[in-house]
Order: structure tokens, then C-alpha cells, then sequence
């Protein structure tokens, strides 16, 4: 645990203030929920680089995959949720591809985001998407410009998904639901002020 | 056969073998339990059974209890018990008054968090070996002469030392290579690390000496066909593949006096066929008829007889006085007799174009570590001038990727081991780039930078001196410029936590090795395993790694796993001292497990004779013309399969009987009870 | 002599059907004329989208795909696809259900509640890889039913990442160099052109585009410039959400970063509905945000 300074001077605190990592700031079970989550061998990174090396984001960010999976095998837990990057990734598995290690950062990246989601953190991009499918079915619906293009096509206005299928949506909803994923995406977006 | 039995009076002496067995299982309960076993009079325990305080305490109570048989429950006979045969042997008994129960690799080993399953298996384990002791008998060991002769397989700088050693041990030796001639991988290489003498040049005085010691015969262009025996008395067959091209020994013998090569070349100025030179990795050619380089030995040409179009513009250049060339030579077979083997076939690099990412074969100016040797050695394609394949182009920025599929788990091409010696080598290639180019800067792309050996790390504080560039990160991936076929390297430099995209005019891989094609078929030859990894098996890797398993086999140099030259030339003189052992002890004594025919039983079907897998049975016939078999003792192995097979039971498989098995059956499954 | 049909439940997914429709009618025509017959797959859902819900949590992921994949299941028919997303979540939930006990059982007892069973007894297709299996398709027959090659362009594939990557867990060969869309480009009589870095992300996935859109138009901003430098006349994709960055992101991109690139996008099966004689209007191409004249002046 950091020590405190208690100078007295907010700002000389702010500037001086203890950047050792003691043993304490890790947890274990962090590694172990990242492990368990991405089902991925995590502890196992000697952080080669390969995989920054292949990033789309990292040269145009401060995204770096090899830290996170640092983080990971450290335990650094409110480091790597905390940290807006975490978002950055695209997830095209290039480095997946390439770990000689065999480990697939990619999916450590998604645990941590699920992990992350346990906590509240998550942009609200994220939560949207799960509304609109609770609500639709799809992820991206459809619209009446697209509804008149696909009469013109020959389609059906709607397609024969849940869309055109809305006795399907039950069923839909009571997976999100068995997750309570609707509630909490709800419940974080109202927080936010939607 | 009925025979008159003495008591079985057995001491049973059980090891702690420090924590590895005493851990795991309960000694005393154990040795309390073999104190109850019928015919046992005397239970030991002790820490270090194989130490020599150990092996005093079975001595002593051989002698104090007048023990006839010896039970030593401890780890695997493999690794004991020649020794406690020994002791048994120091106690005044017959060696073979003994029995081993493996309760460390069988048992404590296994069972480690199960102390009261472990202790009663122990229990059965000792059970049975007292069972089969009860029931030992006096037996002698065989002793058979050993060939005052050896074979090395393989004619690089490992083969040669062990060859060189052997020879000046005064043991007549065959080296055997499968090239037209020795010099393997050293022979490739421009410098060596870390001294940086020219390679060539120090092995030049090994390759001369190899040819002319007379203790030596050199066979090249020559493979092993087959191996039959075994330790002391092996009978190699040799293929000697048609070279095309006669010695002058061999064209004395056909009457060509003052004949045969004499490496002049005038053959392959005419020879119309051009080949890619694998001396060279085939950057650059060679004729159908050919020597590698200048400097082979023996200087001899070779036919390719798979290229060659017996246009016969050789032989009329070589003329009347040499008539050195043959085209219608054709293989021919030897067999040599030798008392042991070492083997030191070497090593290749993995196909690296497996590894797509790095382009290599894709990318003109993406070359290994091996083609690098050959480009800047004075000696090869391009006259010591490292260019860019693509353009000729003398390259400034050279790009190094260290660990290109070694220490990698993804399989396919790539290997999970460290191939140990490429980072010293890109040091050393560093080096040479900064020397032979003015302004070149080398970078080297690493995970680690192991330099362990003498005078290593000092090479590294030196290359790093000359202005070497070293960015830790390893190598997502290459592309290349279509135009100025150019590379750009992706990596991160995970020190400063940014990535990387540079471009080079050239990048070397220094690419994994993995060991020979021809290894698989050579080491089924010869007997010997190979490791998870893939190399050679060595006996024990820490305090056996010249030996194998098979006796009489012996390993030298990198077949046996990665290493660089000291250690290959190491390996290779300790290979020799202890194959030169046998030989010079001039006998080896056989473990007499032989088959037995009890002639009284004996029908003479000969049904076993066909059975057996070494020849050792043959039918002979006693007073009266009756036929029964007989056992060559020296060829016979034990194996079983006779006595086994044998329908009137008439072949007792000594020191393996029958009723020495029913009883340990029996001893496992109808005692015990309660324990 | 009546074709020799396959037959498959077609999986739409979300931006196909309901923002470039011309994808979902294209497939549909395209295919029957190779004797592929595409049916629909009623009640289907989104994917769910790999990216946006992954990330948030998988165990609504698998349970969802596991829904979409019980629809085919109790058609008894293999899905097939046109979109590489789709195909992350419907072909991978699918193979990691198959072979992992303890995630199946986990996502049946979820599925009960619905009164649904995942069996694990269909496969799933991308509709491209159908194309060029000579089992199915193959390269020859797909060229044979080209009536309107499309000679005189140069073509950039682009293949994407979710369909090939990580090779280790798919069947699609080098995904350093791949060839094989380029090989069904070319059967459509055009230059397939090789550049820059074309195994690079679009920049769409990971919930990216919603998270940081000018991140991600970065990223499509480098695969625009090497594809302009080798001079393409458009861009393939086999996914609508690449479509989807490639297409509106450049009007994106023109606005946030002004540059301009005018380079149309057009999804495989589009540029096999050109190929195969369908107009630009059977194709719906307007409602694409980059005008595909240039590109039809060509071949029209």
C-alpha cells in the first residue's frame, strides 16, 4: 500500500506521492478470474512483445496489450479495469496468432472487460447495444429507409429474424434477463444521467 | 528339475533414499512387514542404501546372517543395481543373488499424497521381490571379446574429435559421412564466436589429421545400411554410394597405374549440367560432377548420378592417364566389425518460410543465419561482399530476428526448446556487418541475450561497444516495400513500451534448429531414443550425457541437443574416452539372462529356432541322432520369446524362470491378507 | 438435368438485412445459380455481436449464439453466413460448445428457461468458404456462372479478421498472405491487387467504432491509403461490418479528417451479383454512403 505523505501541501502530495508497488497492491485472484474467464494460460506471458508488435491501436495510443498481460500476471487489478485503454481493442486476434506462448491476449482483454463490467466500468456504447437487443433482437435495427430499399428488392420489409419473428423476443429476453444484463445496463446508464 | 534347496535366508534392506521414498511411504511399517515375509531373517533401513556406508550394512549382514539372497528395496535397477550386485557380490554371495523392488519411481514417486496406499503397495512390492529372491540361483556372466575397433557416424568437427581421440588411443577407426566429405557445419561458417578465428582455418589442421592418421579410415560419401549385434561385437553394414569417381587406390586395383583423381576439376569444366550447391544453401552452383569447395577432403570429385546425363564429356577430360571417372559404378555394401558407435550426425535449420510471418522465401532479402555465413565468408558466392538478394545492393541497415521459432510453443515448424547458440552467432554477425561495412548498423530484435559460455558475456559488452543496436522485442511480423523490396520490421520495444516499425534493407532470421531427417532412421538403427524435444536421448542428462541407454552407443555434438563447438568437441572427447573403455578392457561381460534348453524335455520341433528375433537357436543333434536346440549364448538377449513359446516347456529363461514368475504372481495375489 | 441443390439456413445477422439489404438479396440469387439454396432462418437474433457483447459478458454470448444455433438445429440443416462477426460468434460458440462439457452444460440449463437444447448437431458455413470448396462450389463453377466479368478493375480484398484469425483455431490456412478470396475475385474475371499490410483490422471490431470512432477511423484510414496507393478502383470485404467502416467511414473520415478517397465498397457477394449480371439497382447500391459509379463506369 502506498504511504501516505501528509506534507500538509496537496500539491507537493499530488507530485511526490509514492509510486512503489508493494506486495499488497496485488491480487492473486485477479490473475486467477482473468485465467478462468478468457479460459486462456495468462500466467504464462514472458512479455516478448510480439504482441503490441502486431497491434492495429497500439501506434496510434497508449494502448499497449503487453502491459495489460503484465497487469494480469501481476495482480494489478484496479490498474488494468480502471484504465480507459482497455477499450481500445478491436479484438482482430492478430496477436492472438502470433503469441508463441500460445496465450490469447485477445480474450484476456475481453475478461477483463467482463471483469470490469462487474464493477460498473463500462463505456456506454457497450450498454446500448444490449438495450437495442433486448428490446429488438438486433444489435443494429432496422429502420424505415431500409424497410422501403428491401421492398424494392423484392424482400420482405422486414427480415424473418426477430423482426419479423417478435415471438421470438421472449425468449431472447429472458436469456439477457437470467444474467440480470438488462437491469444492469439500466440501472448503470441512469447513473450515468442518459 | 529338481534340485536340492537350500533354506532361503534373504535380508531386506530398504532405503529412505532421503525424502524421495521415506516422504511419501512408512519405512518402518515396511521393514517391520519384510521381517514377517517367509525365509526373510534380517530387515535393514538406511538413508543412503547406494551410498557406502549403505552398501557396508548389506556386506556385514550377508556375512553376520549367512544370507543367500539379497533384496534391496530402493529406486529403479537401472540406476542401481550394478551396484548392489556388487555389494551383494563383496558379501561373498553369486551377483545374481539379488533382487530389486522399485519403490521410489514406482511407487513414492507416483503416490506422493498417498502415504497409506504408498506403504502398502510398498509392501506388495517387497513381498514379491521376496518371493523371486526365495528362489535365485548362482549364475556366471558371459564374457565375450570386444572388437578392437570403433564407428563415429557423422564427419563434422564432433565426429572428427571423437574420431581423432579413438584413433590415438590406438583403436582402428571408421568414420563414416555421408557427404563426399567431412567438415559439416564448421566447414559453412565464416567465424567463430567468440574468439572470431576463421573456421575453416582451425579445422583444416583436424580435417588434415582426420585423413592421414593411420588408425583412421576415412569413408566418405559413405551411410550406414544396417546395425546387427550389440556391445563389443557389432557388425556394421556400410553403403558406400557410387561416387563415379575412382581413388587412386581404387584405379591402382584396376590397373590404372599412376591413376584416379587427383581434384584437378577439368571434369567439371565441361560438364554441361548446373546444380544449386547445398554447400552454399544453393547460392551458388555446382556441376554434376563436383567437389563442395576447395578445400574438401578427401579431394575427390563426386557424380551426382541423379543429375548426371552420362554425356561422358568428363571422362574424355579426364583422359587416358587418370581414367579417373566410372559412370556405371554403382553402390557397394561393407560390413566392419566394431567393439562400439558413437554417433555425431549434427543438425539442421527448421524450415523456416513455416513461420509466414517473417516472409522468409516470400521476401528476396530475408535470409537465415546459415546463408548469412555464407555470404560474408570470404570463401563463398559472393567472395566475402554481403549484398541484398534482391539487388545486389550493399545493405547499411540489417535487422537481426533472434528466437525466429525457437523458444515457441505454437508448433507446426516451431520449437518450444532454445536452440543455444544463435544469439551468440547474431552477436558475432553484428559484429562482422560493422567491420566489413563502413556505416552499416546492425539491430538486433531479442527476447533475451544468452551469452553463457567463457568469454561470452564480454563478447556481448564488446558487440554492444561497436555500436550494435539491441531493442528487446521480438518480431510480430515483416512486410516488404514491392518496389525497393525493402523491409519493415514490426515489433515493440517493450523497454520503452512503444512499437516499432523500421525499415531495413535486409533482415537475417536466426532460425531454430531441429535435428537431421535421417536422424529417425539412424537412431532406430542403433537402438537409441530420442527426447520429448526430439534430439538424441542421452543416459542421464547430468551424469551421462555421452552414453545412451544402449550399451556400446554413444552420443557426440548436437544430435544430442544444441550446443556450440567447445561443447560439441567436449562431448566429443568424453564420447571417445568412454567408448574407447570397453575396447580397451578388451571384454564386456553379458548379463547371463540366457535362454536354457533343458534337453531331456526338448522335442526338436525347432519351432523357437524361427522365433527368435537374434539367431541365437539352432537345432543340434547328440548321441543317438536325437536333435535338440541349442543356445548361442552370445547373441541370445533373454528376451523370452522362446521360452515363452515353447510347448513342452523345455526352455528355462534363466534368471526369469517360470516358477521364479509364478511365484511373484502368487506371492502379489494369494498373500498378503490383512496388512 | 436438375443442379444438385445444398441446401443451408441462412444466418442474416444485423447490418447485412437491415442496412445494406442488397447483401442479403445479392447472397440469395448469387447462390442459387451455383446450386446453393439459402432458406431462412426464423427467429434468428443478432449474433450476438462478438465485439459489443463479449465484452460486456460471455456467458449471455454464448447463451445467445447457442439460441440462434438451436433455431438451425431444429430446421436440421448447417447455417451459412456472409459476415465475419457472425461467424466469430455462430462458428466458434458452436465448435467451443461442441467440444467443452462444462460450458454446454452451463449454457442448457440457461436455455431451458426457453425450452431449448443445444445438441451440437449442425456445422456452420461462411458463405464465402462455400464459394470455393470444390465439394460445394468451387473456383471454376463460380467463374462458369459469370456472365458479366468484371475485366478491367483492380480489386483490394480485404479479408478481415474474425474469419481467419486465430489460425490455430480455424481451418483457413496462412493468415499472414491468405490467397483464396482473391482466387474467387479473380474468377470474377478482375485484378485482384496486392497491398500494403492486407491482413490489417478495419478498426470496427471490439466495439471500437462506438467506443472511439475517430480511433477506429485511423485505422481505416491506413488501409484506405495503401489501398488508393496501388490504385484500386474498390474495395471487397466478406463482412457488412467492414463494409460498414469502410463505407460510411470514409464519409466519416472526409468529415472529421478531410481527406477524401471516393473508393467504393462492395461486399463479395455484391461483386458476384454485378458479375452474374444483377443491376445496381437488384443490388441496392444507392444506399451506399460512397457513390459505386466509378466503379460501374467500368463494367456496365
Amino acid at each position: 500500500m502506498a504511504t501516505e505523505k501528509n506534507y500538509g501541501n496537496p500539491e507537493l502530495e499530488a507530485k511526490l506521492r509514492d509510486r512503489y508497488l508493494y506486495t499488497n497492491d496485488t491480487n492473486p485472484e485477479f490473475l486467477n478470474d482473468v485465467k478462468k474467464v478468457s479460459r486462456t494460460i495468462a500466467h504464462m506471458c514472458f512479455q516478448c512483445g510480439t504482441c503490441t508488435g502486431s497491434c492495429p491501436s497500439a501506434p496510434r495510443s497508449s494502448y499497449r496489450i503487453r502491459l495489460f498481460m503484465r497487469r494480469g500476471v501481476l495482480g494489478l487489478e484496479k490498474e488494468a479495469l480502471n484504465d480507459p485503454d482497455l477499450w481500445l481493442c478491436t479484438t482482430c486476434y492478430s496477436c492472438t496468432d502470433r503469441c508463441p506462448r500460445d496465450i490469447a491476449p485477445t480474450d484476456v482483454i475481453m475478461a477483463m472487460r467482463n471483469l470490469a463490467f462487474k464493477y460498473d466500468i463500462v463505456p456506454r456504447n457497450f450498454l446500448k447495444t444490449v438495450q437495442l437487443i433486448y428490446t429488438t433482437g438486433h444489435g443494429v435495427p432496422n429502420n424505415d429507409v431500409n424497410r422501403s430499399a428491401r421492398e424494392k428488392l423484392g424482400l420482405s420489409r422486414d427480415p424473418p429474424t426477430t423482426h419479423s419473428y417478435p415471438e421470438f423476443m421472449p425468449g431472447i429476453q429472458k436469456i439477457i434477463d437470467h444474467y440480470k444484463l438488462k437491469e444492469n445496463a439500466d440501472r448503470i446508464l441512469a447513473e450515468e444521467g442518459q | 528339475m529338481a534340485e536340492a534347496k537350500e533354506q532361503p535366508r534373504i535380508g531386506v534392506f530398504i532405503c529412505h533414499c532421503g525424502t524421495n521414498i521415506a516422504g511419501s511411504l512408512s519405512i518402518e511399517e515396511v521393514k517391520e512387514y519384510a521381517k514377517t515375509l517367509p525365509g526373510v531373517v534380517v530387515a535393514e533401513e538406511y538413508q543412503y542404501m547406494c551410498s557406502t556406508p549403505g552398501q557396508s550394512i548389506i556386506v556385514d549382514s550377508i556375512k553376520e546372517h549367512n544370507l543367500n539372497g539379497v533384496v534391496v528395496a530402493a529406486c529403479s535397477p537401472r540406476l542401481h543395481e550394478p551396484t548392489f550386485r556388487i555389494a551383494t557380490q563383496e558379501g561373498g554371495l553369486n551377483k545374481f543373488r539379488f533382487e530389486m523392488a522399485n519403490i521410489r519411481d514406482q511407487n513414492s514417486w507416483v503416490h506422493m499424497h498417498d502415504w497409506e496406499g504408498a506403504t502398502s503397495k510398498a509392501k506388495d512390492q517387497v513381498r514379491i521381490a521376496v518371493a523371486k529372491a526365495r528362489m535365485l540361483e548362482d549364475l556366471e556372466p558371459k564374457s565375450v571379446p570386444v572388437e578392437h575397433a570403433a564407428l563415429v557416424v557423422g564427419g563434422g568437427v564432433g565426429g572428427m574429435q571423437a574420431a581423432l581421440d579413438l584413433a590415438s588411443a590406438g583403436i582402428k577407426t571408421y568414420l563414416v559421412e555421408k557427404n563426399p566429405t567431412i567438415g559439416g557445419r564448421m566447414s559453412q561458417l565464416d567465424k567463430t564466436f567468440p574468439t572470431l578465428d576463421c573456421s575453416q582455418c582451425i579445422l583444416t589442421p583436424k580435417m588434415v589429421d582426420v585423413g592421414r592418421h593411420p588408425n583412421i579410415e576415412l569413408m566418405t560419401y559413405t551411410e550406414v545400411e544396417n546395425v546387427e549385434g550389440y556391445i563389443g561385437n557389432f557388425t556394421i553394414t556400410l553403403r558406400k554410394k557410387a561416387r563415379g569417381v575412382l581413388t587412386p587406390t581404387e584405379a591402382e586395383a584396376r590397373g590404372i597405374v599412376g591413376g584416379g583423381c587427383n581434384g584437378c576439376g577439368d571434369c567439371a569444366e565441361v560438364c554441361p549440367v548446373i546444380k544449386p550447391n547445398p554447400f552454399e544453401l544453393g547460392m551458388a552452383p555446382r556441376k554434376a560432377i563436383y567437389i563442395y569447395h576447395p578445400q574438401v577432403n578427401p579431394l575427390l570429385y563426386t557424380v551426382d548420378f541423379d543429375s548426371c546425363i552420362k554425356c561422358g564429356l568428363c571422362v574424355t577430360a579426364c583422359g587416358e592417364e587418370k581414367k579417373a571417372i566410372d559412370l556405371d559404378m554403382v553402390d557397394t555394401f561393407e560390413q566392419v566389425k566394431v567393439g562400439t558407435c558413437i554417433l555425431a550426425i549434427g543438425y539442421d535449420l527448421i524450415p523456416i518460410e513455416g513461420k509466414k510471418e517473417w516472409g522468409y522465401k516470400r521476401f528476396d532479402n530475408v535470409i537465415t543465419g546459415l546463408e548469412f555465413e555464407r555470404l560474408i565468408c570470404a570463401s563463398g558466392p559472393t567472395g566475402g561482399k554481403l549484398i541484398r538478394p534482391s539487388d545486389g545492393q550493399i545493405p547499411k541497415k540489417i535487422g537481426f530476428v533472434l528466437c525466429a521459432g525457437s523458444r515457441d510453443n505454437t508448433g507446426g515448424v516451431a520449437k518450444p526448446y532454445c536452440s543455444r547458440f544463435c544469439c551468440m552467432y547474431s552477436l558475432k554477425h553484428a559484429h562482422q556487418i560493422m567491420e566489413k561495412i563502413p556505416g552499416a548498423v546492425p539491430y538486433l530484435f531479442y527476447m533475451d541475450i544468452r551469452s553463457f559460455g567463457k568469454m561470452y558475456e564480454e563478447f556481448y559488452y564488446r558487440i554492444q561497444n561497436e555500436g550494435a543496436k539491441f531493442i528487446r522485442g521480438r518480431v510480430a511480423n515483416i512486410l516488404e516495400d514491392p518496389t525497393s523490396k525493402n523491409l519493415t520490421v514490426y515489433t515493440e520495444d517493450t523497454l520503452l513500451g512503444r512499437p516499432l516499425s523500421l525499415e531495413m534493407d535486409m533482415v537475417v532470421l536466426a532460425a531454430a534448429i531441429q535435428p537431421k531427417p535421417e536422424a529417425e532412421r539412424i537412431r532406430q538403427m542403433f537402438g537409441v531414443s530420442k527426447s520429448q524435444d526430439g534430439w538424441y536421448l542421452e543416459a542421464h542428462p547430468k551424469l551421462n550425457p555421452c552414453g545412451t541407454t544402449t550399451a556400446g552407443i554413444y552420443l557426440a555434438g548436437v544430435c544430442q541437443g544444441p550446443k556450440d563447438i567447445p561443447d560439441t568437441v567436449a562431448q566429443a572427447e568424453g564420447a571417445a574416452s568412454a567408448a574407447s573403455i570397453p575396447i580397451h578392457i578388451g571384454e564386456v561381460q553379458l548379463e547371463p539372462y540366457f535362454a536354457q534348453c533343458i534337453e531331456e524335455l526338448c522335442a526338436g520341433c525347432g519351432m523357437c529356432v524361427n522365433l527368435c528375433p537374434y539367431g541365437a537357436l539352432d537345432l543340434v543333434e547328440r548321441d543317438g541322432g536325437r536333435q535338440v536346440m541349442e543356445v548361442t549364448e552370445a547373441k541370445c538377449k533373454g528376451c523370452g520369446t522362446c521360452g515363452g513359446f515353447c510347448p513342452g516347456g523345455a526352455i528355462k529363461m534363466q534368471h526369469f524362470t517360470s516358477p521364479q514368475i509364478c511365484a511373484q504372481i502368487d506371492a502379489f495375489l494369494l498373500e498378503g491378507g490383512e496388512q | 438435368m436438375a443442379e444438385s441443390k445444398h441446401q443451408y439456413a441462412f444466418f442474416l445477422g444485423c447490418i447485412a438485412p437491415n442496412r445494406y439489404p442488397g447483401c442479403e438479396s445479392a447472397a440469395i440469387k448469387t447462390s442459387a445459380k451455383v446450386g446453393i439454396e439459402l432458406l431462412p432462418l426464423k427467429g434468428a437474433g443478432c449474433c450476438p455481436a462478438p465485439g459489443a457483447f463479449g465484452s460486456i459478458d460471455l456467458n449471455v454470448f454464448y447463451a445467445l449464439a447457442a439460441r440462434n444455433l438451436v433455431l438451425a438445429e431444429q430446421m436440421n440443416m448447417d447455417i451459412t453466413l456472409i459476415c465475419n462477426g457472425c461467424y466469430k460468434s455462430i462458428w466458434e460458440v458452436n465448435h467451443i460448445l461442441k467440444h467443452n462439457d462444462e460450458l454446454r452444460d452451463g449454457v442448457n440449463e440457461v436455455l431451458k428457461e426457453v425450452d431449448m437444447e443445444f445438441k451440437g448437431t449442425i456445422d456452420v458455413w461462411h458463405l464465402a468458404e462455400l464459394y470455393y470448396d470444390p465439394k460445394i462450389c468451387g473456383v471454376d463453377k463460380l467463374a462458369a456462372s459469370v456472365t458479366r466479368p468484371l475485366t478491367g478493375t483492380k480489386i483490394a480484398v480485404h479479408y478481415g479478421c474474425h474469419l481467419m484469425k486465430p489460425g490455430k483455431e480455424r481451418h483457413f490456412g496462412d493468415t499472414e498472405n491468405p490467397m483464396w478470396i482473391d482466387e474467387l475475385v479473380e474468377a470474377l474475371g478482375a485484378e485482384a491487387v496486392q497491398y500494403r499490410n492486407k491482413m490489417q483490422c478495419c478498426g470496427a471490431g471490439g466495439g471500437v467504432r462506438g467506443y472511439d470512432l475517430t480511433h477506429s477511423l485511423d485505422i481505416t484510414n491506413e488501409k484506405l491509403i495503401n489501398v488508393t496507393e496501388v490504385g484500386a478502383d474498390a474495395i471487397t470485404e466478406v463482412c457488412p461490418f467492414c463494409q460498414l467502416q469502410y463505407d460510411r467511414g470514409q464519409i466519416e473520415i472526409q468529415e472529421k479528417f478531410g481527406k477524401t478517397y471516393g473508393i467504393p465498397v462492395l461486399h463479395f457477394n455484391e461483386l458476384l451479383g454485378l458479375a452474374q449480371g444483377m443491376s445496381p439497382q437488384e443490388l441496392a447500391l444507392d444506399l451506399h454512403g460512397i457513390d459505386c459509379k466509378p466503379f460501374l463506369e467500368k463494367i456496365l
